[in-house]
């Protein structure tokens, strides 16, 4: 094929700048999606100019046209996130930075700095996931730059690229303990200054507020949001319908979005007196660890609902929302990982309506007009009005299991009054379409309701045992207020499509192109047991990598026999193990210097053998003239002795595979030494 | 700039003598742990820097995939160190006698490298000690390379071959590791040879002959010598002028018929009649040359040296030297 006897015929410099744009490619790529379009375009089309440049051996564009490109782009890094600085907009910068910077490959300095740009761009990806599949592909990627890195100091000749990655792996290799030992002792601190915010898009997740939308777009994420071991008999998770993990709150309607209550208000409009008063559980607690992926969000998501703050890791610590929602004083940056003990009974919120109660029934004013008629409609009813709020409830599921309404993911847009929409015109939506058309036909009923946002169901990791919860499992359901018995869960969404809640079932997400190939090839148990494989190394991964906190840390050292570790005893374990690893490289050094060539050892050994045969040789002596003096002295009893010399002296200038040196170490001790000794012995010379 | 500079020149130059005085000169050198240093580049420091920041940003943002990249690039560089260091510890080098030279052109330094490990050493540079001239080699396993390196001498005269520096900076360019070498071997350069010299002197009557012999144009030729204003153009050898043309002279030679028997050619300082001595000897080099080239038998007379009448390259060896060392 012409193209790759091109390829092979490249130019060296050639040769390896295209190496370094597929490189440096590799390194981008897992960027895109977080990127704003602009510059994942932008770096794409430069870094294919750079390599239609280097393939046609076209001179660089000049410096201005590089200057003007940087300006631009540090221009439109500011239109699109008002800043230059922050992590979002730094990722955008350096991203382009490298790009530009290939165009500017003049001396090895410009080189080095897109070594080092090439480093930023691998932790960016961490800044946006930490996963296994990244790791691997951050780690390849690392190769590479450390091949193009080693490529680049080979001056002479073409060398070939593998073997400069030979040379990157075993750097690599050489360097594994060193992070190894950094890794595990090096002591983890909180962060330096401020507290990284809310400032990176594009992660995936329940937000503090639901529109129409947010959840169903949750729904195509097949990423893993937490997972739970059940400190049950074989681990096996409670029911279904118990399987509701709590997140924020929502109770604050404007018409078309939901909001939580700011924690002064909530606890002003709520109550005076401490969570816990209004929390009454029975029953015996379900166990659990949870692990929780890094969400960027203060919130720990819990089982419904534990009466007691979670384990924390130390220097930890949570409260409990009135609405009991356990959030943390900072986001969760890391993988965060937690035991909690859950009563799936429980009776919580005021027993009696008090005026506290009023947030939960307001709602704008004017919104949702035919919803109010039919609120009013169902009010008017004699049969309901008996039977108080529970007959309103049980109505209201019975419209939504009765009334033609079906469970989509793509609703499509809803116009202003989304509950009136859904009610009467749609009647198609997806939970947070359902959840929140139910609590407006509540309050407008005047009953209080709220909506609950957090995950329920998942599924169990045959592999691993791990109860596995996705971000395609998050959920919206109801609370409503029932005299005497508080705030009661109900879940519309089941009345609408009970295959979502219960038998744990989720609608088909449309297969990719890569999937659906993948899909055809194999069977679905297939996929389906590599998929859980998968994920079971995943989980080690987050388990025993991303979670290694400086708990995990004192645990080592615990284990490893010291007694109430602190930080400072990590900084002394490493410097420990620095030191041994100094005095180790000193002693090979004191070796390496009084090392001998293995050949000049043989010769050494043959000289001992020879002068105690009273046959002294000078130390500079070659072979063949010791074969020489041996066989003068010695006569034809020498034979075996000369024969053994002339094939060491032709295993140091011309050796044969067959004749290596071990060889000649081995049959030097066979050789026919103590009728020698003995011949001369009788007759020794005084 | 040159109130810094000025110190920091006499510290280097004094670190030289002491250097020099330290070092064993030696045309065989194999490098070991005493004689390889190793100091971290300009690079190095950015690299140090990179990681300074990379680590903050993990420890800032939570990454501990971050700290997991930090520190495998904090060990490649630790192993960088190593294997930067080895690639030239165990290397030998020779420097082979260089050939003469004359003043004002180069004189190239033929150095072996041999390297007895099982693996290749990568990107050897070998330059002039405070040169940025480098050479580059790589040597195979097991094998040699050769470098070639040149320098121009300042004078003439037998001198040493100035130190030489030899370096790495594989495999990230994040260490430099060096060794200096002083060789032993000592290099004869010869006085630069006058560019435009003018004709060769007159032949001086044989010894014994006493007769003045300047017969020009006569028709019996015997001999040849160089060409003289006037000479006709019958007498010019013609090949013998191709000849020294191809080989980068310009001298016309004509038919001397019985003048090569009567008359000898001396070269002497007297001979040029230029006072000055170092002119005098670039243009005697000149002559030597010339007359070498031309065939002819000539003789030296250099102060109390005298070499006596003779020709061929052993001859034209041994003026040069003489030259040399005057």
């Amino acid at each position: 094929m012409p193209l790759i006897a091109r390829l092979r015929n490249l130019p060296r410099d050639a040769r390896d700048t295209l190496f370094l744009v597929l490189v440096i490619g590799c390194c981008v790529v897992p960027l895109a999606a977080q990127i704003p379009l602009w510059t994942s375009t932008a770096t794409a089309l430069l870094l294919l100019w750079r390599a239609i440049l280097s393939w046609q051996g076209r001179p660089l564009p000049r410096r201005w046209i590089t200057f003007s490109l940087l300006i631009l782009a540090t221009a439109l890094t500011l239109v699109s996130f008002g800043t230059i600085v922050g992590p979002d907009a730094g990722v955008t910068l350096i991203v382009m930075l490298l790009a530009l910077k290939t165009l500017e490959l003049r001396a090895r300095r410009d080189a080095m700095v897109v070594f080092f740009l090439g480093f930023f761009t691998l932790l960016s990806n961490f800044f946006f996931s930490q996963s296994l599949g990244v790791a691997l592909m951050m780690l390849l990627a690392l190769l590479g730059l450390l091949t193009a890195l080693i490529n680049a100091h080979q001056p002479v000749g073409r060398p070939p690229l593998l073997d400069s990655l030979a040379t990157a792996a075993r750097m690599a290799l050489l360097g594994a303990p060193v992070m190894l030992a950094l890794f595990l002792f090096f002591p983890r601190f909180a962060p330096l200054w401020g507290v990284p915010g809310d400032d990176l898009t594009g992660r995936s997740g329940l937000s503090g507020q639901m529109s129409v939308g947010s959840i169903a777009r949750l729904a195509l994420d097949d990423s893993v949001a937490l997972r739970v071991r059940f400190d049950t008999p074989d681990g096996r998770p409670p029911p279904p319908s118990e399987l509701y993990f709590r997140g924020p709150v929502l109770t604050v309607f404007d018409g078309r979005q939901w909001y939580a209550l700011s924690q002064p208000e909530a606890r002003a409009v709520t109550w005076a007196s401490p969570a816990p008063a209004q929390l009454q559980v029975q029953g015996e607690p379900v166990r659990y660890e949870m692990t929780l992926e890094a969400s960027r969000r203060p919130w720990l998501l819990t089982l419904d609902v534990p009466s007691d703050p979670p384990a924390l890791p130390p220097g930890t610590r949570a409260h409990m929302t009135p609405e009991l929602q356990w959030v943390l004083f900072r986001p969760i940056m890391s993988v965060l990982r937690y035991e909690a003990a859950s009563y799936p009974r429980f009776r919580h919120g005021p027993p009696q309506r008090t005026p506290q109660l009023r947030p939960y029934v307001q709602l704008p004013p004017g919104s949702n007009p035919r919803t109010a008629a039919l609120a009013r409609q169902m009010r008017a009813d004699p049969q309901l009005a008996g039977g108080g709020t529970q007959a309103m409830v049980d109505d209201a599921l019975r419209r939504l299991r009765t009334g033609g309404y079906r469970y989509t993911l793509e609703p499509g847009v809803y116009g202003d009054d989304t509950a009136d929409a859904f009610w009467f015109d749609r009647k198609e939506g997806f939970c947070e379409h359902i959840a929140s058309s139910f609590v407006v036909l509540m309050r407008a009923l005047d009953i209080p309701a709220r909506i609950v946002t957090g995950y329920q169901g998942g599924e169990m990791n045959a592999i691993d045992g791990y109860w596995t919860v996705r971000q395609s499992d998050a959920h919206a359901w109801a609370e409503v207020w029932m005299e005497g018995r508080g705030w009661v869960r109900v879940d519309p969404t089941a009345a609408v499509s009970p295959g979502r809640i219960g038998r744990i079932e989720r609608l088909q997400a449309p297969r990719t192109a890569l999937g659906g190939a993948l899909a055809s090839m194999l069977s679905p148990s297939m996929i389906q047991s590599l998929r859980a494989l998968w994920e079971a190394l995943d989980n080690r991964w987050t388990q025993w990598v991303l979670n290694y906190t400086q708990d995990r840390q004192l645990d080592l050292l615990k284990d490893l026999g010291l007694q109430a570790p602190t930080w400072q005893d990590l900084v002394r374990v490493l410097g420990l193990i620095l030191a041994a690893a100094a005095l180790l490289g000193a002693a090979w050094t004191l070796w390496e210097r009084h090392r001998i060539d293995p050949w000049q050892r043989l010769m050494r050994d043959m000289r001992r053998r020879m002068a105690r045969l009273r046959l002294p040789v000078p130390g500079h002596q070659t072979a063949r003239a010791m074969a020489k003096q041996a066989h003068e002295a010695l006569g034809p009893q020498a034979a075996p002795l000369v024969d053994w010399l002339m094939r060491l002296e032709q295993a140091r200038y011309a050796p044969r595979p067959h004749d290596s040196l071990a060889t000649l170490r081995r049959d030097l001790r066979r050789l026919p030494w103590p009728e020698l000794e003995k011949s001369r012995r009788p007759a020794p010379r005084r | 700039m040159t109130s810094a500079a000025a110190p920091r020149a006499w510290l280097a130059a004094r670190w030289q003598r002491w250097w020099m005085a330290r070092t064993a000169p030696s045309d065989h050198l194999r490098l070991t742990q005493r004689n390889v240093y190793i100091l971290p580049t300009g690079s190095g420091w950015m690299l140090a820097l990179t990681l300074a920041i990379l680590l903050v940003a993990s420890i800032n943002f939570q990454l501990n995939l971050g700290y997991l990249l930090t520190f495998l690039l904090a060990g490649c560089a630790a192993a960088s160190t190593w294997t930067s260091h080895a690639t030239l510890r165990g290397l030998q080098l020779r420097l082979l006698p260089p050939e003469p030279q004359f003043l004002g052109s180069h004189v190239v330094l033929p150095v072996q490298l041999f390297n007895d490990r099982r693996t290749s050493r990568h990107a050897i540079a070998l330059a002039l000690r405070g040169s940025r001239l480098w050479s580059w080699a790589d040597v195979p396993a097991q094998g040699s390379a050769s470098l070639h390196l040149a320098f121009e001498p300042a004078r003439r005269g037998l001198q040493d071959v100035p130190p030489l520096a030899v370096q790495t900076r594989y495999p990230m360019g994040i260490f430099r590791v060096w060794a200096w070498w002083r060789p032993q071997a000592r290099v004869l350069v010869y006085p630069r040879p006058e560019p435009a010299p003018p004709p060769l002197p007159p032949g001086e009557p044989r010894a014994g002959t006493g007769a003045s012999a300047r017969s020009a144009g006569s028709s019996e030729y015997d001999g040849v010598r160089a060409y003289r204003r006037g000479d006709p153009q019958r007498l010019i050898v013609w090949k013998k002028a191709a000849q020294a043309l191809a080989g980068g002279g310009d001298a016309l030679v004509s038919r001397d018929g019985q003048a090569a028997q009567r008359s000898e050619l001396w070269l002497s300082l007297q001979a040029t009649g230029l006072r000055e001595p170092e002119a005098g000897l670039s243009r005697l080099t000149a002559w030597v040359l010339r007359a070498d080239r031309m065939g002819l038998t000539y003789g030296l007379r250099l102060g109390a040296a005298t070499l006596p009448q003779d020709s061929g390259a052993a001859h034209r060896e041994r003026c040069l030297r003489a030259l040399a060392l005057h």
